[in-house]
């Protein structure tokens, strides 16, 4: 395809990363033991009715396993997937809410839960799996409708901390290119509810023996590593929050961005 | 026993309006009665019956409205006389010339030689006290810092049997407040014999008015208002000083014989304490010299609670922490999150990341002592070369800053710490740096409990009130393992413990144990799930405020919030005369807010320089509450007040207060006679202008006139007058029925 580049990483990167990581074997944090399962980071899937849940099966794994690898932070292995009258959500703040087709209406119970999980300082990662069709576009924006009347989805500025809170990225992608930004509900000072329709599962999943799932266009492998980014960044904000924005980042960030000394 | 004017006033419901209308209504029926009539043909007997028609009308109306006479009775008897002096400090003016204190001495004088009836002697100043005649004629003690004349008073008639009358010498000026206007004498006479001068010339600094409270570097204000009585006004200057070093010079336009307001900035450039002096010039026909001068107390504190957080790791706990951190206006948040190890593989250079280095040296070494608060987050600080900085920490915290440890994988035993300068002021002992990772934690879901006797620390109180704190305790969310320790440091307080994790000693295993190093505090919380009693809390009742209340409160418990010390003094005042009493409150508890009941301890009045100027040994009650009185000094300045506890006289609590050479009794010398006179002319007392004028005791009308109550009067209520009614209708029925009339 014209224009299409392959994701090669710079062999000086490579290098850095591999001589960085030798050099700090002697330094390695101490094996940690963790203080039990729900102390650990998951990326959990919504569960409703009517259309697929999980039309990107493995890619909260797949997610979590660039989060570790990646970054500090102590991932769960196995998410699994709860629905949103379950009280279960609240154990853990973060929820993947997947699909690529239209959903039944959520219950009045589902609904009192989303709201609570949002008002009470949860996450939703919401991530439109066929961005092509409308009918699971649809489906959300009712539900969130009905959810949040009166704080409707508007879209996320690519300058917002989501895109420099690990990684340095300019625009949202996924297995599409899709959409310049993303959609996002706030509440308060933070963004609760994310809304991509870029297929990002599409370009995190990734089968048992480590093949990518589904190609990515028009960026290819690029594009790919660029998702896999926005991801570990969306973990990484639901986590940390403005944390990118404190002062003492600001001239680190506007150096590497060339917008300062 | 004598009665005067009667009040009239109708019986019937409604008053006058309902009386009215039923005057209307009987009126028309006795007419159209009477009306009837005409088909009488003798006169004599139409007359008759509508005489009687209509003096059953206006019977039944009287009986109806229940006229009402009401006379008031009273007792009038002779009564015992008490003379009320004034001894406060305003009596001492003015300073040229005749003091008010010398004229009422010299007429005190003349009462005592012609003392021929028996009479009760007080004084007044800040309290009631009683008092003889000769000795107040030989010189009054006028040195009480409050002119508490209205409370004196209340209190002097509600203690004396058998008064008639108080003969009051005073100057009038009571500035309590005391609303003398509404005192009851009960028919005792209040006679006054005011001890004023016809002028007086004096500037004085009246008032000074600045938030007790300053921020570090951030400008502050004081109003002052510059008073000038009988002088031609002007400009006058006004310096503000703090100790010697002046800070600011202005000028107040005082108008002749009036008041102006300046308002000055400062600004506070040290911790702690600070005494600031506001003076004006001092001119030589100024009456009181000592009111050109007032002091005012600010404790200097930080605008913001400084904190820095220091996580090993994004997790929900530090997420919680600080999004709670962030929120709260009065602090100020620095944030440290290790987003990557060494280890972990990002898959891009530098420059693809939003990442910095982590900045140990200026964080623990240039700006440690800029903060109020270090919290080591699920913290491991092995990776950063941090072992250099780990003396610097303990010894910030031993000169008096706080430090809070919050469980993890990375924390605690997990962190490294055994055996470090952390571990010596951690309020737990962590175990042997040999011990397995394994065993260095305890999984597990678990309910904390709260150690018993520790129900009342403030630091658990989530709600008010014991009942509904704990059923809030009881709604929060299950927690999740726990670092494992192997005791508490002794003189900690252990809040809450494990339910079935124990020590070696079989004790449960702490979970938040409080605890001091140094003159700083500490905090180990051995756990890092209480981000659920947030989130999973809110999702299970709908309430998620349980973890920022507990947050809050530990928070301000280690920042020393000063509504949460355990020891705690108040004075009742913070500005005193020279040589005033001072009125101490102490409210004494230990570490663990439990009361240091019925205990020895010592009230002690220290100057700056530590020494001791007064001293009382008193002992607690049950409550740890104790009170008393300590008697400033004459010296003008800052003077500390403190509790000390025991044989090792070891300091508890401690409070400032400022002693003036004026204060507020000085502050506006200006007489009061227009209360006096207005006093005796409520009781019926007389109003004497000068001591000169004034008679002897035994002229003053010492009558009581005591109110008996009130006589009540309605002769036309009862059977006697609704029987009349019924006999007229009667009469009148039977001389129709009679006649032939229907």
């Amino acid at each position: 395809m014209p224009g299409e580049r392959t994701f090669r990483p710079s062999v000086e990167a490579t290098a850095i990363t591999l001589a960085a990581g030798l050099l700090a074997a002697a330094l390695a944090p101490t094996a940690a033991h963790a203080l039990g399962e729900s102390t650990r980071f998951a990326v959990r899937s919504v569960l409703y009715d009517g259309g697929d849940p999980r039309p990107r099966e493995s890619a909260p794994r797949r997610l979590g396993w660039e989060v570790r690898k990646r970054t500090s932070i102590d991932v769960h292995p196995d998410p699994g997937g709860a629905r949103l009258d379950d009280p279960a959500i609240f154990d853990n703040p973060f929820l993947y809410w997947s699909g690529d087709e239209a959903f039944d209406p959520l219950s009045e119970a589902e609904l009192a839960g989303l709201r609570r999980f949002v008002r009470f300082g949860g996450f939703v990662l919401i991530d439109d799996a066929s961005p092509a069709q409308s009918g699971f576009d649809r489906s959300i924006r009712r539900e969130l409708g009905r959810a949040f009347a009166g704080r409707p989805l508007r879209p996320l500025a690519n300058t917002h901390t989501v895109f420099r809170s690990f990684y340095l990225l300019t625009r949202p992608e996924g297995r599409v290119r899709g959409p310049e930004q993303l959609s996002a509900i706030e509440v308060g000072d933070r963004v609760a509810v994310l809304y991509s329709r870029h297929d990002l599962g599409g370009a995190w999943a990734r089968d048992n023996l480590g093949s990518w799932e589904h190609p990515v266009a028009p960026g290819g492998d690029e594009q790919r590593e660029r998702a896999i980014r926005l991801g570990v960044n969306i973990v990484m904000y639901a986590l940390c929050l403005d944390y990118k924005d404190d002062q003492v980042h600001a001239p680190f960030i506007m150096r590497r961005r060339g917008g300062g000394p | 026993m004598g009665g005067v004017d009667s009040a009239f006033s109708l019986g019937i419901p409604g008053g006058w309006p309902v009386a009215a209308g039923l005057a209307l209504a009987l009126g028309a029926l006795a007419a159209l009665g009477v009306a009837r009539l005409r088909s009488e043909p003798k006169p004599g007997r139409r007359r008759l019956l509508a005489a009687l028609r209509l003096g059953t009308a206006a019977l039944a109306w009287v009986v109806a409205a229940q006229p009402t006479w009401r006379t008031p009775e009273y007792e009038e008897s002779e009564g015992r006389l008490a003379v009320l002096v004034d001894r406060s400090r305003s009596m001492s003016l003015p300073r040229q010339g005749d003091a008010r204190r010398a004229r009422a001495e010299a007429l005190l004088g003349r009462w005592a030689e012609d003392s021929g009836r028996a009479v009760a002697v007080y004084t007044f100043g800040d309290a009631l006290a009683p008092a003889e005649l000769s000795t107040l004629a030989q010189g009054i003690d006028a040195r009480a810092d409050e002119s508490r004349l209205g409370a004196s008073l209340a209190r002097l008639l509600a203690e004396e049997d058998e008064l008639g009358a108080v003969v009051v010498i005073s100057d009038g000026a009571d500035r309590s407040g005391f609303a003398i206007e509404g005192i009851e004498t009960d028919g005792v006479r209040i006679h006054a014999v005011a001890t004023a001068e016809d002028a007086l010339r004096d500037d004085a600094v009246a008032e000074v008015s600045a938030d007790p409270i300053g921020f570090l570097r951030r400008s502050a204000e004081v109003r002052v208002t510059v008073r000038s009585l009988g002088g031609p006004g002007g400009p006058i200057p006004v310096t503000l000083r703090r100790g010697d070093e002046v800070e600011r010079e202005v000028v107040a336009d005082v108008p002749p014989d009036g008041e102006a307001e300046v308002r000055i900035q400062f600004t506070p450039r040290q911790l702690g304490r600070a005494v600031y002096r506001v003076s004006i010039p001092r001119s030589t026909d100024d009456a009181v010299p000592e009111n050109n001068e007032r002091a005012f107390l600010v404790r200097v504190t930080r605008d913001k609670l400084r904190v820095l957080l220091v996580a090993g790791q994004p997790s929900w706990d530090q997420r919680f922490l600080r999004a709670f951190l962030k929120r709260d206006p009065a602090t100020d948040l620095i944030s440290f999150f290790i987003l990557r190890n060494t280890t972990d593989m990002t898959m891009a250079g530098p420059d693809e990341l939003a990442l910095i280095p982590f900045p140990t040296d200026e964080l623990f070494n240039e700006h440690l002592g800029s903060f109020d608060l270090v919290v080591f987050q699920n913290f491991e600080y092995g990776p950063y070369q941090m072992a250099s900085y780990l003396p610097r920490i303990r010894d910030y915290v031993v000169r008096g800053g706080s430090f809070a440890m919050i469980g993890g994988p990375l924390s605690f035993h997990s962190g490294g710490y055994p055996d470090t300068p952390i571990a010596e002021i951690l309020p737990v002992e962590l175990p042997p740096s040999s011990a397995a990772p394994s065993s260095v934690v305890a999984e597990g879901d678990f309910a904390p409990r709260i150690v018993a006797g520790m129900e009342h620390h403030p630091l658990l109180e989530l709600v008010p009130g014991p009942a509904r704190n704990a059923e809030a305790w009881s709604r929060l969310a299950d927690l999740s393992g726990i670092n494992v320790v192997t005791r508490t440091r002794p003189g900690t307080a252990t809040l809450l413990e494990h339910p079935s994790v124990t020590l070696a000693g079989g004790a449960p295993h702490p979970v938040l144990v409080l605890g001091t190093a140094g003159e700083g505090r500490t905090l180990a919380l051995t756990t890092d799930t209480t981000w659920r009693w947030g989130i999973t809390t809110g999702g299970e009742t709908g309430d998620a405020s349980a973890y920022e209340r507990f947050w809050d409160r530990a928070i301000r418990w280690l920042s020393r919030d000063p509504t949460l010390e355990p020891a705690r003094l108040t004075t009742d005042r913070e500005r005193y005369g020279p040589g005033s009493s001072a009125r101490v409150d102490a409210t004494l508890r230990d570490a663990r807010y439990a009361p240091y009941a019925e205990q020895g301890v010592a009230i002690v009045l220290d100057d700056a320089s530590g020494q001791e100027l007064d001293r009382r040994e008193v002992e607690t009650d049950r409550d740890g509450r104790v009170s008393t009185q300590l008697t400033v000094p004459g010296r003008p300045g800052a003077y500390r007040v403190r509790a000390r506890l025991g044989a090792r006289d070891e300091p508890i609590a401690e409070e400032w207060l400022v002693v003036e050479a004026g204060g507020d009794e000085l502050a506006d010398p200006r007489p009061d006679l227009a209360r006096l006179e207005g006093l005796a002319a409520r009781s019926g007392g007389t109003f004497v202008a000068r001591p000169e004028d004034s008679p002897e005791l035994s002229a003053f009308d010492t009558s009581r006139r005591r109110s008996l109550g009130t006589r009540e009067r309605a002769p036309f209520t009862g059977p006697l007058g609704f029987g009349l009614v019924v006999g007229l209708f009667a009469v009148e029925w039977l001389l129709r029925r009679r006649w032939g009339h229907r």
